[in-house]
């Protein structure tokens, strides 16, 4: 049995009659200290699978299981990065830890707990930053805090919903490094939803394509076999990173069109109707 | 150093002076004067246009308590109020003067009695002659037109007189069943009717030229007048100075009634036979007492105006903090409630719209059960009842926008909350409220601005000693001073409220955090 198991899960929202699936019958299972990168469309349904995934919406049907329990409500040991990045912005950047930490390792003594947070604060390289609020930070720092945030609290799994979406070209390529340099020092099982391929080859140890919603499922698995630590200045030239990369852009697009034509018509059809000539008569 | 000034400015809503700032520290001059005639300038032009058009209106109209005030009247209607205040705590203080404190501040007053008082009757001669000398220019007006009017009214009663025993003649012939006839009369006697009405009518407008002649109005006599006016004020104040220095005086009363007791004590001490004796005793001890109550006496000070700008400021938080204490409690249950949200809107919508006018009485007789005598009780009961009556109308706004900044937290927030699954109180006092605190805080802003409103209203019903009843007592007195008192009270009430409002907006930017501008 894997660590984290999601066994043929079903969600959908709205009433009865109006009902929206968004997920079903998903399968997936992540070994301990695996990299899994989660890869589909923009409205294809990732944020609902994270949402599952840390406990925060309870499937319909099927059951997630971590370490073989069920997952019914969310925790601190299903750590989550959302994309907005969640912080309070009332709280500096150490507040914001704190609150994770002093809930967390509540047994911790006040020396004790401020090391455990510079530690994390260090890690996400932001000890200069250490007293300003959100408010005062870039959108790449705002994501290192919530990263940190996330990662005091030692969670079991670490769930990570588009970490790095909304932030600009050379930042993310930052934070992807630091990430990879992060998850190295700090081995434990990752799940990260993206939509960049790039991203995707670059960090995870498995890719797993979700097909287009509405009612999406998970598809087959694609390992990424490429030795780390990665390059990304030599990745570009590499022919086997070039022939994964393009294998799932064209699983991705053929599915694409897939379900576009698959797609039900439920549009009025027109007649056919043509403009009369008046001078011709 | 001058960025610090000016993200003090920002923060206390002033930025209207940041132009200035900016101008003296050197920056851009031309853009900076253009800014100021803007902001500043336009303003102060806005201000003079309303101080020019008041000034012209306002002798327009004529009421029962003299012409409506110009601005320089409300100016000396203010200075006099100012001036009472400032001499009633002056009498305060020299009530309870002793020693050679007491001594210094009686030669003073002296000296000052010294100096007015041939100033005094000076200004009363040269007044007493300008009297005599108007009253006889005026006789010397009048009296030929009094002559005219007195002939004119002559003629006009002995004119009706003959009409009237010329128609009584006339009707003694009339025929009896006639109607044409009798119908000729009756035209006769309206026409005689009205040419009385119209003879009368001549008089009357011939009469009020003579008033107006009387009422004529002669400038030096008026200045004298009210300088003269100025000193006998002075003098009468000084006189009841003189009396609270010397006789009225707190320490002299207890010296004087202690020599007194040792009269009394030596009496006590001689004194033979059994009844002389008791009484003596009594005598003792009954003057004991009475210099114990001398000791404990203060000066009574009337409540000027001032002292009840302080107390309806004090009144206003009262209320201000009573309504606050039940509104954002109340309004963080029904924001995290939807149950407590469907069971308090009924009670919202009703009361809400209520006018303070309906409150007051009722709370006035609520709290007047529960406190049984005025005068000792620890809170005056129409002060309470001011305040709760602010209390109730204020209250709604922080209500409601408690409720809306509760219900309206960022999901992601609740979400880290439910991630770290944080307790009740804690996800409350972490989250929701620091998340709520700038709505809340406008809430508060607009509650006090409606408490302040209110709080004017309340103290004039229920004449809690305040602004309010300021208001009140100067309509009642209804003189020409009086009248132009209330428009200070005007410029009083909606400098304060100015100034709660940027105090308000000051609290509100220190904790609003995500540096949302607050409107000006």
């Amino acid at each position: 049995m894997s660590f984290l198991e999601m066994e043929n899960v079903s969600v959908g929202f709205g009433l009865e009659g109006f009902r929206t699936e968004v997920l079903r019958d998903a399968s997936l299972s992540v070994e301990e200290n695996e990299f899994i990168a989660v890869i589909g469309f923009s409205g294809s349904g990732k944020s609902t699978l994270v949402s599952m995934l840390t406990g925060l919406l309870r499937p319909d049907k099927g059951v997630i299981k971590l370490k073989g329990k069920e997952i019914t409500r969310p925790g601190p040991h299903l750590g989550i990065v959302f994309q907005n990045y969640s912080l309070l912005p009332w709280l500096s950047v150490y507040g914001n830890i704190e609150l994770a930490a002093k809930k967390v390792f509540p047994e911790y003594s006040k020396a004790q707990r401020k090391e455990h947070i510079e530690r994390y604060i260090e890690m996400v390289s932001l000890t200069p930053a250490r007293d300003k609020k959100p408010g005062e930070l870039s959108g790449g720092m705002r994501q290192r805090v919530s990263l940190a945030r996330t990662l005091c609290m030692q969670p079991e799994v670490l769930i990570m919903d588009e970490p790095l979406s909304a932030l600009d070209a050379l930042t993310r390529a930052n934070l992807q490094d630091e990430l990879v340099r992060i998850w190295e020092e700090d081995k434990r099982t990752v799940v990260m939803i993206t939509n960049d391929v790039d991203e995707a080859v670059l960090l995870a140890d498995r890719i797993v394509p979700l097909t287009m919603g509405p009612a999406a499922t998970l598809a087959e698995s694609f390992p990424v076999t490429l030795p780390r630590p990665r390059d990304r200045t030599s990745l570009n030239t590499n022919p086997e990173f070039k022939k994964l990369r393009n294998e799932i852009i064209h699983f991705m697009t053929a599915m694409n069109k897939e379900a576009k034509m698959l797609r039900v018509d439920r549009g009025l059809s027109m007649p056919d109707v043509k403009p009369f000539d008046f001078t011709a008569a | 150093m001058k960025f610090k000034i000016l993200k003090a400015l920002d923060v206390a809503g002033l930025q209207v002076f940041d132009p200035v700032v900016r101008l003296i520290c050197g920056e851009n001059p031309p853009e900076q004067f253009r800014k100021i005639l803007l902001f500043i300038g336009i303003p102060i032009i806005t201000f003079l246009i309303f101080i020019g058009i008041w000034t012209y209106l306002a002798p327009r109209h004529t009421t029962k308590a003299g012409e409506v005030p110009t601005p320089g009247v409300v100016k000396n209607a203010a200075d006099g109020i100012w001036v009472f205040h400032v001499r009633e705590n002056q009498k305060a203080e020299d009530f309870l003067l002793e020693g050679p404190a007491r001594e210094k501040a009686l030669a003073g007053v002296q000296a000052r009695i010294a100096e007015l008082t041939p100033l005094a009757s000076a200004a009363r001669t040269k007044l007493g002659e300008l009297e005599t000398a108007s009253k006889s220019q005026i006789d010397q007006q009048v009296g030929p037109l009094q002559e005219k009017y007195n002939a004119l009214r002559k003629q006009t009663r002995a004119d009706e007189k003959a009409r009237e025993e010329a128609l009584i003649a006339q009707a003694d012939s009339l025929p009896i069943g006639d109607a044409k006839a009798r119908d000729a009369f009756l035209a006769k006697v309206s026409e005689h009717e009205v040419k009385s009405g119209t003879e009368k009518q001549a008089l009357k407008d011939f009469k009020s030229t003579i008033d107006a002649a009387y009422a004529d109005k002669f400038p030096e006599m008026e200045s004298v007048r009210i300088q003269y006016n100025a000193y006998e004020e002075e003098l009468q104040y000084l006189s009841k100075r003189l009396d609270y220095l010397t006789e009225g005086n707190q320490s002299v009363k207890i010296s004087e009634g202690q020599s007194e007791l040792v009269d009394l004590q030596s009496a006590f001490l001689t004194a033979e036979g059994g009844k002389a004796t008791l009484k003596a005793a009594e005598k003792v001890l009954k003057q004991e007492e009475s210099i114990a109550r001398i000791a404990e006496s203060s000066y009574s000070r009337p409540w000027t105006f001032p002292r009840q700008i302080v107390r309806s400021v004090a009144c206003v938080f009262v209320g201000f903090f009573i309504g606050s204490a039940i509104a954002i409690p109340l309004g963080v249950l029904c924001g995290i409630s939807r149950v407590f949200m469907a069971a308090l809107t009924p009670l919202i919508a009703l009361f809400k719209p209520v006018s303070p006018i309906v409150w007051l009485p009722i709370v006035f007789i609520i709290v007047g059960g529960f406190i049984s005598d005025p005068e000792t009780a620890f809170v005056h009961p129409a002060f309470l009842s001011s305040a709760i009556t602010v209390a109730l109308c204020s209250l709604w706004p922080t209500l409601v926008n408690t409720a809306l900044g509760v219900a309206s937290v960022e999901k992601d927030h609740i979400n880290v909350a439910r991630v770290l699954r944080l307790g009740f109180f804690s996800r409350l006092f972490k989250i929701v409220l620091p998340s709520a605190l700038p709505l809340i805080f406008a809430g508060l802003r607009i509650s006090l601005g409606v408490g302040w409103m209110v709080l004017i209203a309340a103290e004039l019903l229920c004449s809690s000693e305040g602004i309010g009843k300021f208001v009140w007592d100067m309509f009642n007195n209804g003189s020409s001073q009086t009248f132009a008192q209330m428009f200070v009270v005007v410029f009083v009430v909606g400098v304060i409220g100015l100034l709660l409002d940027r105090i308000m907006i000051v609290l509100q930017r220190s904790v609003s955090f995500d540096g949302a501008p607050t409107a000006i």
